[in-house]
């Protein structure tokens, strides 16, 4: 039987890592275009954040501080198989689950509530890295379209939205142009996090293992939702219609974070709860340690 | 005792001041003591391997560190990393990648005399810097600005660069970086 001493530090052989960390720089000079890459195996099924794995373990050093989160939880099931996964290719690391200690964070769909900062590196798993999918299928007219950045399509089916629902219903993945070229899929993020793209002081870097497509909006960069003049962009504002008030979360109180809606079994009523499990914790250490 | 800059660890360092000097052109960076003075050579060994090409316009590899480079000997025309001394004019045109495929263009090693101090002095614009930041450099010919505002004016298409002096600092300029000169 094999032991993870068997492989290399970080799992991936050096010319993989290699590969890897030439994509990203491109990704990176490239704002929002998705640089191609031979997406290896890993031993875990594509779909499962391969592409973010190959991303953090090409990324990951000695001595770093690593976070793992799937929809802004630290314990669910994915972050819990990929950080165990990392700590057991990785030895010398250490792994958190407070976002402000973190140097490296993988995250699947959310972006952490707490602002973050230069010395750290966000990357996001994506599913469908490529948002004009939805209206054309043939990825080789895809690429010219967006070399041209001609997102008119795109720009008529949010249009076609806005008549049938007077509304774009697109509630995660939303389309955003990056340094005023590239349309990206910002993976499936919630509306409420796609401003956190814009002028980001950290590197965000995506990667879609299945689709072997690595991209990056590097930091201090603009991040504008595709929208139209007279219709502005909207987040989530988690208004109690009834009583007119901002949705606090049952846990923590906490007013100004993304919630997360469950439905009580006991009253069969809805509660709210922060999605961002750390800064949840955190918030309630607070209100203790006051 | 293999060479630090054949060091995996070592690699995995250099590539994350890659990654920060990227992320934020202008930012200079500095090598690890152990690494040789002339940045480039860890860069390199970073970078490449054998499926990379590499031309060394002006002669600054040793012969006998092609082979443990791996990277396969290119015409400017053609390869994907183009090394060069920064003091001698740019007189050719690079890979700028096609609109469909703009990765597939030149990342450009200019080894200059001074990075982070000098008498050139270059105002930097774009993605990864707030406002705008001045680097201080010596040795660069001025021919290469004037040829990276040409190859670098229809994004996506351009060259990224990397400058690295021989005190072990480098910078990097991606594309989509303004230069002006102050």
């Amino acid at each position: 039987m094999s032991t993870a001493t068997d492989y290399p530090f970080g799992f991936l052989d050096s010319y993989a890592k290699k590969e890897v960390r030439r994509t990203v720089l491109k990704a990176i000079a490239i704002p929002g275009y998705q640089v191609p890459y031979s997406s290896r195996e890993m031993p875990m099924g594509r779909g499962f954040g391969t592409g973010g794995l190959q991303l953090t373990l090409s990324l990951i050093g000695e001595g770093e501080t690593l976070k793992v989160i799937d929809q802004g939880s630290d314990d669910s099931v994915n972050a819990v198989n990929l950080r165990h996964f990392i700590e057991l290719t990785c030895p010398s690391i250490n792994t958190t689950t407070r976002t402000q200690e973190a140097t490296l964070i993988q995250s699947r769909h959310r972006i952490p509530e707490q602002p973050l900062r230069e010395d750290q590196v966000l990357v996001l798993q994506v599913p469908y890295p490529d948002p004009l999918v939805i209206v054309e299928p043939s990825e080789t007219r895809r690429k010219v379209m967006h070399g041209e950045a001609d997102y008119s399509r795109l720009l008529v089916k949010l249009y076609e939205d806005l008549v049938h629902f007077k509304e774009i219903t697109i509630s995660h993945r939303y389309p955003t142009r990056i340094n005023g070229h590239y349309v990206i899929d910002p993976s499936p993020i919630p509306r409420y996090d796609v401003p956190k793209l814009h002028q980001s002081p950290a590197l965000l870097l995506f990667g879609a293992g299945r689709e072997k497509k690595v991209y990056a909006v590097p930091p201090y960069t603009l991040a504008e939702p595709l929208v139209f003049d007279d219709v502005p962009f909207r987040t989530e504002d988690f208004t109690d219609r009834v009583s007119g008030e901002r949705r606090a979360c049952q846990r923590c109180g906490s007013r100004d974070s993304f919630l997360d809606e469950f439905s009580d079994p006991n009253t069969g009523g809805k509660v709210y709860q922060c999605s961002d499990s750390d800064y949840c914790t955190q918030q309630q250490e607070q209100a203790h340690g006051e | 005792m293999i060479e630090p800059i054949w060091q995996t660890p070592l690699q995995q360092q250099v590539f994350r001041q890659l990654l920060d000097a990227y992320s934020y052109p202008g930012k200079v960076q500095t090598l690890a003591d152990t690494l040789p003075a002339a940045a480039y050579h860890a860069l390199l060994a970073t970078l490449l391997d054998g499926t990379s090409s590499l031309c060394d316009r002006d002669g600054l590899l040793e012969a006998t560190q092609w082979p443990l480079l791996q990277a396969q000997p290119a015409p400017l025309s053609t390869a994907r990393f183009i090394l060069c001394d920064g003091a001698q004019a740019a007189d050719f045109t690079p890979l700028l990648g096609t609109l469909t495929d703009p990765e597939q263009s030149a990342t450009l090693l200019l080894a200059v005399a001074s990075i982070g101090s000098g008498a050139q002095a270059l105002r930097l614009r774009g993605p990864g810097i707030q406002q705008e930041t001045t680097l201080e450099l010596a040795g660069l010919h001025p021919s290469w600005l004037a040829q990276r505002a040409d190859w670098c004016c229809h994004f996506p298409l351009g060259v990224d660069c990397l400058l690295t002096d021989t005190q072990r600092r480098f910078v990097a300029i991606p594309r989509t970086t303004q230069l002006e000169v102050c």
